[in-house]
């Protein structure tokens, strides 16, 4: 394991079914290493396992089998106390998920204040802050409800954001989008790649991949069937799957 | 015929200070009511959320003992709900103040605010669970991602949303446990409807004392129903 790698998977399995009757299984020996500020998209049809291995990188999906190791610490290992690395593994989910009960300031806050320990006012001052980058400082009175869908979604990066975590995962984070919105949120996460976050991104969307990915990889079966550099990938795709796949959305 | 009407009256209510007993039955109708839906929310809400946090993380669970507690606890939440839904609340009374406080000399009032408490905490705890439940499980996952625990992702995020959701719920069930605590008298309590008994053994006139007591429920019943529906056009007015 080389110094800047922060996330190490090996040989994660992931079966759906009741105890032990196998029903699906969803990942098949996974590996993977995914270094400090790497940009990784994964691709793959639907139902090929990338929701569930984004979703067990920070165990809302607990594995079947192998282990994640995040920072050093082997988060699989069932005397770990998962919610210390969750605070540092930000989340984006296709629909969003803010908190309707509360405005958008205290959306961004809780978790700083309560789990961090920041002062209110030092919470506020940073979400102020990420809020005026992505151009809704305007919005902190607001719920979410008062929302559109691209503002919320750049909420939830934000609300993710205020942790000040060290890798961010996104699950689809346009997929649930109008098609006029889904910029102003790629935007927001190609300002991110620029800042050197280390990004997990399942997304379908190849522009995005090919201009800020450093890595893409493509999943069928629930296992990782091929990697490469944007460039390679979309150019010079190896396996029969893959450019059959690609065929089909490009 | 209108002298008649006010005789009765004077006989029924005026008459010995006959209207006490429905004042003093109202008051501990009202005592016993409170304290009751106190008790059951309560418990019903620890059983709901025991409940909950087995059915949320049943396909999550790793052999630990503390799934093993969760699964315990969750068993016997179910046990005591099969139980105090099945069977008449009057029963329980009688059960509770004659059996289980047999022994100890208690009040009957605290009897009775135990039996219709731990009756209502276990319709209590279904409607509070529905209301957990019925909140999106990405407010869940979203609350863990961040890195809360699942009981504080239930005390900042599930809860308040679900227990907006069921107000209007609970103070349904309130109404319910008012007019059922009109079976106290079963232990010789002397609450509203007793208080309207007594009168009518009085002066051998059932339809003044009796009519006169249901009134008075009807009109708490009427206000807290109102209330309700303003609250929920309240509600739903502030989701837009
Ligand atoms: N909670 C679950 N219970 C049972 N099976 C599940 C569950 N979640 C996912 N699966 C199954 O696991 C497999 C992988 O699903 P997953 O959601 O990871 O795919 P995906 O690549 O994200 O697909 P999509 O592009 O449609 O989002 C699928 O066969 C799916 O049906
Ligand atoms: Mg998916």
């Amino acid at each position: 394991m080389s110094a800047d790698t922060i996330i190490k998977v090996k040989n994660l399995q992931k079966y759906f079914g009741k105890n032990g009757n196998i029903q699906t299984k969803a990942l098949d020996d996974v590996n993977i290493e995914i270094n400090r500020g790497d940009v990784v998209v994964v691709v793959g049809p639907s139902g090929s396992g990338k929701s569930t291995f984004l979703r067990c990188l920070n165990l809302l999906e607990m594995p079947t089998g192998g282990t994640i190791t995040f920072e050093g610490t082997d988060i699989t290992d069932p005397k770990n106390n998962i919610n210390k690395q969750r605070m540092k593994m930000g989340m984006v989910f296709q629909q969003f998920n803010l908190f309707p009960h509360m405005t958008i300031l205290k959306n961004l806050t809780i978790g700083p204040t309560k789990l961090l320990k920041k002062s209110k006012a030092e919470a506020e001052k940073y979400a102020m802050e990420l809020l005026e980058r992505v151009g809704l400082a305007d919005r902190a009175g607001s719920y979410p409800n008062q929302l559109s869908g691209g503002q919320k979604q750049r909420i939830a990066i934000v609300r993710a954001l205020c942790m000040q975590p060290d890798v961010m995962l996104f699950d689809e984070p346009t997929s649930a989008l109008d098609p006029e919105m889904v910029g102003e949120v790629l935007d927001v996460m190609k300002a991110l790649a620029r800042q050197n976050m280390t990004m997990i991104c399942v997304t379908h969307e190849m522009g995005f991949a090919r201009e800020v990915g450093n890595r893409v990889i493509f999943m069928e079966n629930g296992k990782i069937l091929e990697e490469n550099t944007p460039a390679e990938f979309f150019e010079n795709p190896k396996s029969p799957r893959l450019k059959e796949f690609l065929n089909k959305i490009l | 015929m209108f002298q008649t009407l006010q005789d009765k009256l004077y006989l029924n209510f005026i008459k010995d200070d006959r209207y006490m007993y429905l004042v003093n039955g109202f008051i501990t109708t009202i005592k016993i009511a409170l304290l009751a839906i106190l008790v059951g929310l309560i418990f019903g809400f620890i059983i709901a959320i025991i409940r909950s946090a087995y059915d949320m993380n049943k396909d999550q669970q790793r052999n630990t003992i503390s799934a093993k507690l969760l699964s315990l606890a969750n068993a016997i939440c179910q046990l005591y709900l099969t139980i105090l839904r099945g069977t008449p609340v009057v029963l329980q009374l009688l059960i509770i103040y004659f059996v289980i406080f047999a022994d100890i000399n208690v009040n009957k009032t605290f009897a009775a605010i135990c039996a219709f408490g731990f009756n209502s905490a276990a319709y209590v705890a279904e409607i509070v669970r529905g209301g957990i439940m019925s909140i999106d499980r990405g407010q869940l996952e979203a609350g863990r991602s961040i890195g809360f625990s699942y009981a504080k992702t239930m005390l900042y995020i599930i809860l308040p949303q679900a227990v907006k959701n069921v107000l209007p719920a609970l103070g349904n069930e309130f109404i319910v446990l008012i007019k059922e605590t009109s079976v106290a008298g079963y232990i010789a309590i002397e609450d509203l409807t007793k208080g309207g008994d007594i009168i009518r053994s009085r002066t051998y006139d059932a339809f003044f004392p009796l009519i006169a007591a249901g009134l008075i429920y009807l009109a708490v019943v009427l206000i807290l129903s109102k209330g309700i529906t303003i609250f929920e056009r309240r509600l739903r007015a502030s989701e837009r």
